[in-house]
């Protein structure tokens, strides 16, 4: 019996390494620049809007291509990086996907981790995209993914409340510093952030001091663009917010909402949180708990003496093929319906943000579907010098460093000194082990 | 009366049982040893979820040495667990002793002191430990009741790896069953003779009950530390690990660092000393146990 078991494990290590090996022999099935019959597997992550929006434009597919089925899987964003990342690893993911612009820095960083899009010129029309924007979805030169919208995170506030309370929406930061002071009187905060997944306490503090200093946080080659004096300068900042109530103290925000999201809080719910740091594109949750028209976007905020706006902006999502597609012609061919079809376009509205295709754009324009939060938001940042956020800013390990410098300030566990220091040098590791 | 002749379908031979249990050995194969084989390799491999697996030796278990983070994952998981294994222990006995008294009614107040166990960490509990445990919760609001001043009980890192134990606590129903049967088998009669002799019940207990359960104990002692040192979800879901990490336990960092930073090697290795700590602990139990056995007491 023990001969068997050193037999099985030693033929177990043979597998593990062979199938290892083989993993990156695999070459993708080239296009024939034929719809054949098939079915696709299409996966995204969103809100029940999008979900419902998706779901008939699948439908509307069907009708046009009833030889294409698609098979969708979706779901809400808590876990969704998880499975994808599984999926990717046992090479079992959907044809045709949804992700996160940092996926392309984790899942396909020489570019070979999905489907070269450049090759699927005969069904994906990428001419009504801005050259910029399909920057953003290559690797390598390699055209990974294409941009479904192109988003910024932007400031709503509770108009409600803060007509009660007799104030306008800021527009400098010393105005939002002195509306904490003001709002804490009356037992309200003019703001929230989480320093959960969505990280956007950093985001406003690093906003600062790009406007302040005009260096970029990281480059688009990952370079580390915040010397640590910067970097201290931002965590001093988000401290300045939190003294002066601009902010609940994480201690505050984690004793009065436990583990729920911040649209799920009942001081948010309730107005005693009157604002909110969001993407454009997903603003709409927080719209929904509150009564219809209560949120309203408010100014980007600037500084006198600033050197840059130092706003940023990010494709909100993009598309992407399966490297292990066998129909990449089929899956192509949806890819274009769902980016520039203008039936598919009306149906979708404004699930995704605004969408970056002109040809859907004009849809929804003719159509009468550009308004609301997210159109407004993307629009004045269109009217600001913005900046492209790196792929690498947005990494979950990056994001536990955030995380974990600005817990130790809140938490006045050390000085913002020597968390910037720590964080400072933990991120010029990582960004060194990632080349 | 006539006798009915039964044929064995597959005939006894030299190899019948090998293949009546076939389905099991292939099961185990397949589904417990080969996974448990990769994971043991895996875990000398530099593998990012994008690229191919690295040979890179004992780099891995180096890592974990000088991290700051498995560290005081570790030390959170094993205070959880030295923490909430004694306390369940203690409340499932108590419980099943109550529920063995023999009352009107006890049928129901044995379903009910069960339902809990059987809704583990999801959403819906995790909403309900919101209500009960932030700042204005119920608890809280119990607690001025009495003049006692309100626990912090998410934000404060000393106090919420307690809101972890209580929810484990309150799902104590496995353990207590296990308990209910074994103190259901004590023969009537030993604690007839106990009272006859001027026994009253807490000597019974220590005389009859406990030993009579010892066994018992042991394996719910085994059963309860290997599943306190393995717990991922209740933290997962109601704290999220925070703050400040301290309702962060292994199975947390080993699910973070497999799906959410894509280091499966790392992962595998982090799984691989977890095991090793489970199989300590146990190993040591036993010894325990059986020198006290061998002892006599």
């Amino acid at each position: 019996m023990k001969k068997i078991i050193s037999l099985f494990t030693a033929i177990c290590c043979m597998a593990v390494f062979t199938a290892c090996q083989k993993k990156s022999d695999h070459s993708p099935t080239k296009p024939d620049g034929k719809l054949d019959k098939c079915t696709l597997r299409f996966s995204w992550w969103g809100d029940d809007e999008r979900h419902r929006a998706t779901l008939e434009a699948i439908e509307l597919w069907n009708t046009i291509h009833p030889e294409i089925e698609i098979v969708p899987e979706y779901g809400g964003w808590d876990g969704w990086t998880e499975k994808v990342t599984s999926q990717m690893s046992g090479g079992t993911e959907p044809d045709i996907m949804q992700i996160n612009y940092d996926w392309l820095a984790t899942l396909s960083p020489d570019g070979t981790g999905f489907y070269d899009l450049n090759d699927l010129g005969k069904q994906l029309d990428l001419s009504g995209f801005d050259n910029e924007v399909l920057s953003f979805g290559k690797v390598n030169n390699k055209l990974n993914a294409v941009t479904v919208s192109v988003t910024g995170r932007g400031l709503f506030y509770n108009a409600d409340v803060y007509e009660s309370l007799d104030t306008e929406f800021p527009r400098t930061w010393d105005e939002l510093i002195e509306l904490g002071d003001t709002f804490s009187i009356k037992g309200f905060y003019p703001l929230d952030l989480d320093i959960q997944s969505g990280g956007t306490a950093w985001y406003l503090a690093i906003v600062y001091v790009q406007q302040t200093t005009g260096r970029d946080f990281i480059s688009m080659d990952g370079k580390l663009g915040f010397t640590a004096d910067d970097i201290r300068m931002a965590l001093d900042f988000y401290k300045k917010m939190e003294d002066h109530s601009v902010i609940r103290t994480i201690k505050t925000r984690t004793d009065e909402d436990g583990n729920a999201a911040l649209y799920q809080s009942p001081e948010f719910i309730s107005g005693n949180v009157a604002g909110v740091l969001e993407w454009g594109s997903s603003v709409g949750k927080y719209e929904a708990v509150l009564p219809e028209g209560s949120l309203r976007t408010g100014p980007f905020l600037t500084t006198q003496d600033g050197k840059s706006s130092g706003w940023m902006i990010k494709p909100s999502m993009l598309y992407t093929i399966s490297k292990n597609t066998e129909h990449p012609d089929e899956a192509a061919a949806f890819m274009d319906f769902l980016l520039n079809n203008s039936e598919c376009a009306r149906i979708l509205g404004t699930s995704r943000g605004i969408p970056a295709s002109r040809y859907a754009f004009e849809s929804l324009e003719q159509n009468g579907l550009l308004t609301g939060l997210a159109y407004e938001s993307d629009s004045m940042l269109d009217g600001l010098d913005t900046v492209t956020i790196s792929p690498y800013m947005e990494l979950p390990r990056m994001k536990e460093f955030y995380n974990t410098a600005i817990e130790q300030v809140s938490y006045n566990l050390c000085d913002t000194k020597t968390a910037a220091d720590e964080m400072y040098s933990s991120i010029t590791d990582y960004l060194e082990r990632m080349k | 009366m006539k006798h009915r002749q039964y044929k064995n379908p597959v005939g006894v031979g030299k190899y019948t049982g090998l293949l009546l249990i076939s389905p099991f050995i292939a099961g185990f194969i397949l589904f417990t040893l080969y996974p448990f084989v990769c994971s043991f390799v895996l875990g000398m491999t530099d593998y990012r979820s994008a690229g191919t697996p690295k040979f890179i030796g004992l780099d891995n278990y180096k890592t974990m040495l000088s991290s700051e983070s498995f560290r005081k994952a570790l030390s959170v998981t094993l205070k959880y667990a030295a923490i909430l294994v004694p306390l369940k222990l203690i409340v499932s006995l108590l419980t099943a002793l109550l529920l063995n008294l023999e009352i009107k009614g006890i049928g129901f107040f044995r379903t009910a002191f069960y339902i809990p166990s059987i809704l583990g960490a999801n959403l819906a509990v995790v909403i309900m430990w919101q209500y009960l445990f932030t700042a204005d919760g119920l608890v809280n609001q119990f607690l001025e009741l009495f003049g006692a001043s309100p626990v912090s009980w998410y934000g404060d890192p000393d106090a919420s790896i307690y809101i972890i134990i209580m929810h484990r606590l309150w799902e104590f129903g496995s353990t207590m069953v296990i308990f209910l049967a074994a103190l259901r088998d004590i023969p009537r009669e030993l604690y007839d003779a106990a009272k006859v002799d001027g026994c009253g019940y807490i000597r019974s207990f220590f005389s009859i009950t406990l030993p009579q359960i010892k066994k018992v104990i042991f394996i719910n002692l085994i059963l309860q530390t290997i599943s306190a040192l393995q717990e991922f979800n209740a933290p997962y879901m109601i704290t999220g690990g925070g703050p400040l990490r301290s309702t962060y336990t292994v199975g947390m960092l080993i699910y973070d660092e497999m799906f959410k930073y894509s280091e499966a090697g790392y992962a595998n290795a982090v799984s691989w000393i977890l095991f090793a700590v489970i199989a300590i602990a146990v190993g040591l139990m036993y010894l325990v146990t059986g020198r006290r056995e061998r002892n006599g007491s």
